[in-house]
């Protein structure tokens, strides 16, 4: 045995003595080998991952096997996407864009969407344009665990007013609001910050949704008007909502909505006087509408054929009393003294697999030319080059009591990239 | 206003009715042929209904309000999965407010995770490509060996949501994988008609049903999934058939006949609209006549 353990000794340490004494060209000569044989075995290596790449394309599991699935989101990333509006205004006495410009991005939308945790999802919509700069479009969370069917958020959201108000401006069938909309609504539409509490039910057989909302404020705050007070010092000065939804399928092809909203608030309004910074009194301003929807879209050819008819009925309603600042004589005030009432009504109509024909007629008693009557007339053409991409070409005639006609002829591109959340039906 | 307000919330609530005791799961799936394969599992002890329809495209079903309904009350959503729905499905899950069908509840069933699933792209995915699947071909259902994996599927999670009916959807599982295998021995002289045989197809919906029959999609009537023919692909599909010697060109119901039709005219082939999902077509009320009127047809057309 002490044979045995020193002649290991002493052959582990001649090996070593060897090695040290080995040349340098023969340690270069190794360690290229060495090299090689690795450069070999990741060659081999990127192969077989290639074959399992491809295996993958094919079925890369055997019969009565079921692949091991994995999470498809392991740093639980949000969901990203980003939608572009581009319009050209084309209209022969020159550009109606707010901006002046005959092309102009109108608006860019980030959106950032994801479940928060087990209670609650979190939705954030930031818009981007040249005349806005940055502005947080939506952003609100959805508790998603409430008990009754109950659906509630808090934060900023569309508010749930008429039909057309609950779409993003870029996702609409015609490239901007109605008038109706845009007049006793806001031309990108009204928001709301606040609360929102949703219930859907069926006591009759078919789909009915109340949905009521307390917000900050009627509508955003005026830039150049400022008031004693804030609209919302009391509470009756807040913003509130109710929408009542009705849904009914008729046949497995056609359907209709036809549902009712109203909205109440404080607004400023002007004054033909100004005391100090203040320049505007606070009056109470509803709106109720009524909006009805149907739809045509036969299930095997829905593909290429469809058929939809909205219109909405709108009554802005300036009534109550009127918060004037100390010392301002009524006789001073400069707001709307009147009611106002506004309606469309769209068609369209799908003529093949990516293109639809529509049209539009709008009739208003518009606030901002103390209720002289707007008629305007639309024809349009959607193409959908994919569910992704959409560009409208559209033909506007346009005239208000007393002030002559208006010819508008708009282009619009629009896109969205990343996955983003169906809208709406 | 506010008096208004508060006066329409507390109708509403008080409007709502009461849910009456039943013993029945509530199932609801996206498609024809989960609904059929529920059906045969669960029996009597579910009550199962469907959104889309077998001849409609589900990738395109509008998220109406009546399907809300359905889902509220759901115990399961059962769904193809792999983003097959997601065009519509998450307004329905979120307008439902049902935390049993939301991801994580109990009742979320994505059917897709019991499948072996097939082309899953390697590499980065984007748009370009058309309207891809990230995680892989959805139309799995037209291989009878993922029909037998949805009922082991449905088997499972009846049986965790209601153990009273364990024994009850075992049966109902073996019952509908033995009747299967009786088919699949009678459908055994048609696969052999249609293995190897070059055909062209209008989407890859098709492609489960080819690795189960064997036969041969030499192209597409699609350029990428979900984008319609350009002139330019019909021609360079033209020439393939040509040179393949394709003779059948296989579509869906829901696809514009006609430009299938100028292409086999052009190419002496013969368009075959066969049913991709139960109730694609009147008499196909089931998955077993569903799987034997595609293939016998397909068998037929290709002699």
């Amino acid at each position: 045995m002490r044979t045995l353990l020193v002649a290991v000794t002493v052959g582990l340490f001649s090996a070593a003595a060897t090695a040290a004494q080995t040349p340098d060209s023969v340690r270069a000569r190794a360690r290229a080998d060495s090299l090689a044989r690795a450069r070999a075995d990741s060659i081999r290596l990127v192969r077989e991952l290639e074959a399992m790449g491809r295996q993958d394309t094919t079925r890369s599991v055997l019969p009565g096997q079921v692949r091991p699935t994995g999470s498809t989101n392991p740093r639980l990333l949000p969901d990203f996407s980003a939608v572009g509006d581009l319009i050209g205004d084309f209209s022969p006495k020159g550009s109606t864009q707010e901006d002046g410009g005959r092309f102009s991005v109108r608006e860019v939308e980030l959106a950032v969407q994801a479940a928060v945790d087990p209670f609650f999802r979190g939705d954030v919509f930031l818009g981007i344009s040249d005349v806005e700069k940055i502005s947080i479009e939506q952003a609100f969370l959805t508790a998603t665990a409430l008990p009754w069917r109950l659906e509630a958020r808090l934060g900023r959201f569309l508010m749930p007013v008429g039909k057309q108000n609950t779409t993003h401006r870029h996702d609409l069938h015609t490239v901007e609001h109605a008038y109706v909309v845009q007049r006793f609504l806001g031309e990108e539409g009204l928001k709301g910050t606040g609360v929102y509490l949703a219930r859907v039910f069926a006591p009759f057989g078919f789909y009915q949704e109340v949905i009521l909302t307390a917000v900050d404020r009627f509508g955003e705050a005026p830039e150049d008007l400022v008031a004693e007070e804030s609209p919302n010092k009391k509470l009756s000065g807040l913003g509130y909502s109710a929408r009542l939804r009705n849904y009914w399928d008729f046949s497995q092809s056609t359907n209709l909505e036809l549902s009712a909203s109203a909205m109440t608030g404080r607004r400023e309004q002007p004054l033909t006087v100004s005391l100090g910074e203040v320049n505007a009194a606070l009056a109470r301003q509803s709106v109720v509408g009524l909006d009805l929807t149907y739809r045509w879209r036969p299930l095997q050819q829905g593909l290429y054929r469809s058929f939809l008819l909205q219109g909405e009925l709108m009554k802005q309603f300036n009534h109550g009393k009127v918060l004037l600042p100390q010392g301002v004589d009524p006789a001073d005030y400069a707001g709307p003294a009147r009611d106002f009432t506004g309606a469309y009504l769209f068609a369209r109509y799908q003529v093949t697999q990516r293109g639809f024909l529509g049209g539009r007629f709008d009739w208003v008693q518009d606030p901002e030319a103390d209720g002289a009557r707007l008629l305007a007339g639309t024809i349009l053409h959607e193409f959908f080059p994919s569910e992704f991409s959409k560009l409208v070409v559209a033909f506007e005639r346009r005239s208000l009591q007393g002030a002559g006609g208006t010819t508008r002829l708009l282009l619009q591109a629009s896109f969205a990239v990343g996955p983003h959340k169906p809208h709406p039906f | 206003m506010s008096r208004f307000l508060s006066l329409a919330f507390v109708a509403a609530a008080g409007l709502t009715p009461s849910r009456p005791a039943e013993a029945q799961l509530r199932v609801v799936t996206s498609t024809t042929d989960l609904y059929d394969i529920a059906r045969q599992v669960g029996g009597a002890r579910i009550k199962a209904v469907h959104i889309s329809e077998g001849y409609q495209d589900p990738h395109f079903v509008e998220a109406k309000p009546s399907f809300i309904l359905q889902l509220q009350r759901a115990d399961v959503f059962a769904f193809v999965g792999l983003d097959l729905e997601i065009g519509w499905m998450p307004l329905l899950i979120d307008g439902a407010r049902n935390p049993k069908i939301r991801m994580g509840g109990s009742g979320y069933v994505d059917v897709s995770k019991a499948i072996p699933v097939i082309d899953v792209p390697s590499g980065n995915v984007d748009r370009s490509q058309g309207d891809v699947h990230p995680l892989g071909n959805p139309h799995y259902w037209l291989d009878p060996d993922n029909a037998k994996r949805i009922a082991r599927l449905f088997e499972d999670k009846f049986s965790q949501l209601d153990p009273a009916g364990e024994s009850t959807y075992e049966a109902g599982r073996k019952a509908f994988e033995s009747k299967l295998d009786a088919n699949e021995r009678q459908w055994k002289t048609y696969v052999a008609k249609i293995k190897g045989k070059p055909v062209v197809a209008w989407h890859t919906s098709w492609r489960y049903f080819a690795e189960y029959t064997g036969m041969n999609i030499v192209g597409f009537m699609e350029p990428k999934p979900g984008v319609p023919p350009s002139p330019s692909h019909l021609a360079g599909l033209i020439l393939t058939m040509q040179r393949t010697h394709a003779k059948v060109i296989v579509m869906e119901p829901f696809y514009d006949k006609k430009t299938a039709d100028f292409v086999a005219k052009k190419t002496g082939a013969t368009v075959l609209v066969l049913p991709p999902s139960v109730g694609g077509k009147k008499g196909i009320d089931d998955y077993f006549a569903l799987m034997q009127y595609d293939i016998s047809q397909l068998a037929a057309a290709l002699q």
